[in-house]
């Protein structure tokens, strides 16, 4: 009898441990997570479409692209990171725009004149759209800029970058799906 | 029977008769109300409702209604849009959902893990209650220890042998 009791006793204390072994796992994995980043749903699915009208050019729609690999970059000429990353938009733009691969700048709460002004001032090559009512934005789940999209030919959106793109990281990304190796 | 006993009948009869009526009325308005519900709510009440629930994506711990920030007035707006294109508050919500995930909801949704912020609390109620239910009814079921009757004092176990010690000697200093 005595160590029946035992042995419940021990098994209920192996329960209570184990529920505060998982409680303190879970709080442990939430400590871990910065609150600051969300991980964008939208990653795997079918990247939502959009026409807008281009700073000097033709409008452009995401759908026309289909077949091509697409780099969707929200920015806005108030936004400091985006300064830092535009050498790198830039620089994957020219490396890659004759393997078919699209660098498409978003303006996102921005002057059509301040976008324009900050295009010619810091010489972007790639063309630049205008989401005045900020739906495409809304529609990307956007929550500040920078952030980028990566779309694969598929229309797929395969990467989705907070903050200022990391170019080796960013070419490495379309090499692996142009099937080409990292250079 | 004049006319004149009529007519002060009639007279007699007519609060009786204008209670009746306006109770009536206040029933009929009753029924209706409850039948109908409350009128339908207006676009701007939609937007409003709708916005309120939705967690403005660049501030902390406000709503899209209450934010004053660009971002969420052009929520406000595209929920407005919605709302006059005959979306559902579900739909648009879930759009929401799709481009932001339920991070963007100001109310865990109840289903999947997110749903255990509501049900965890009401198992682990249920279970604490259910032991303490089982542990009560064990501590009323179990014996209870006779009450010590009065003139025999519990003794301890030194007590006792010095007890048994003193009772054999006076047995042996006993003559005979």
């Amino acid at each position: 009898m005595r160590r029946w009791i035992t042995s419940r006793r021990a098994g209920l204390l192996a329960g209570v441990v184990a529920v505060v072994a998982v409680i303190v796992a879970l709080l442990m994995t939430g400590l871990g997570r910065d609150p600051s980043v969300f991980a964008s749903p939208l990653v795997g699915r079918t990247a939502p479409n959009f026409t807008l009208p281009q700073l000097d050019g033709p409008p452009v729609t995401l759908a026309k692209l289909r077949g091509q690999i697409v780099v969707i970059n929200f920015w806005a000429s108030w936004c400091t990171e985006c300064q830092v990353e535009q050498a790198a938009l830039d620089q994957t733009w020219q490396q890659f725009q004759d393997s078919g691969v699209v660098v498409i700048g978003v303006d996102f709460q921005d002057t059509v004149d301040a976008a324009r002004g900050y295009v010619r001032t810091d010489a972007v090559t790639y063309p630049v759209v205008e989401d005045a009512s900020s739906k495409t934005a809304l529609a990307y789940g956007l929550r500040g800029v920078p952030e980028t999209f990566v779309v694969n030919r598929s229309g797929r959106i395969v990467k989705h970058v907070i903050g200022p793109v990391d170019p080796v990281a960013l070419a490495s990304e379309i090499n692996s799906m142009l099937g080409t190796r990292a250079q | 029977m004049n006319a004149a006993g009529t007519l002060r009948r009639a007279r007699a009869g007519l609060p009786g008769l204008l209670v009746l009526i306006a109770l009536t009325a206040g029933l009929a308005t009753l029924i209706i109300v409850a039948v109908r519900g409350h009128p339908p709510p207006s676009q701007a009440q939609q937007v409003q409702q709708i916005a309120s629930g939705l967690h403005c994506p660049i501030c902390k711990d406000l709503s899209v209604a209450d934010s004053p920030a660009p971002l969420a007035q052009q929520i406000r707006q595209e929920i407005a849009q919605k709302v006059r294109a005959g979306e559902s508050a579900t739909q648009i919500r879930a759009g929401f959902v799709a481009a932001y995930g339920d991070s963007v909801l100001m109310s865990p949704p109840r289903q999947g893990v997110a749903g255990a912020v509501y049900y965890v609390p009401l198992v682990v109620l249920a279970v604490g209650l259910i032991t303490a239910f089982a542990l009560l009814r064990r501590w009323l079921r179990a014996p209870q220890p006779d009450p010590p009757q009065a003139g025999s004092p519990q003794l301890s176990a030194a007590q006792r042998r010095a007890v048994a010690k003193a009772v054999a000697r006076l047995r042996e200093e006993e003559p005979g």
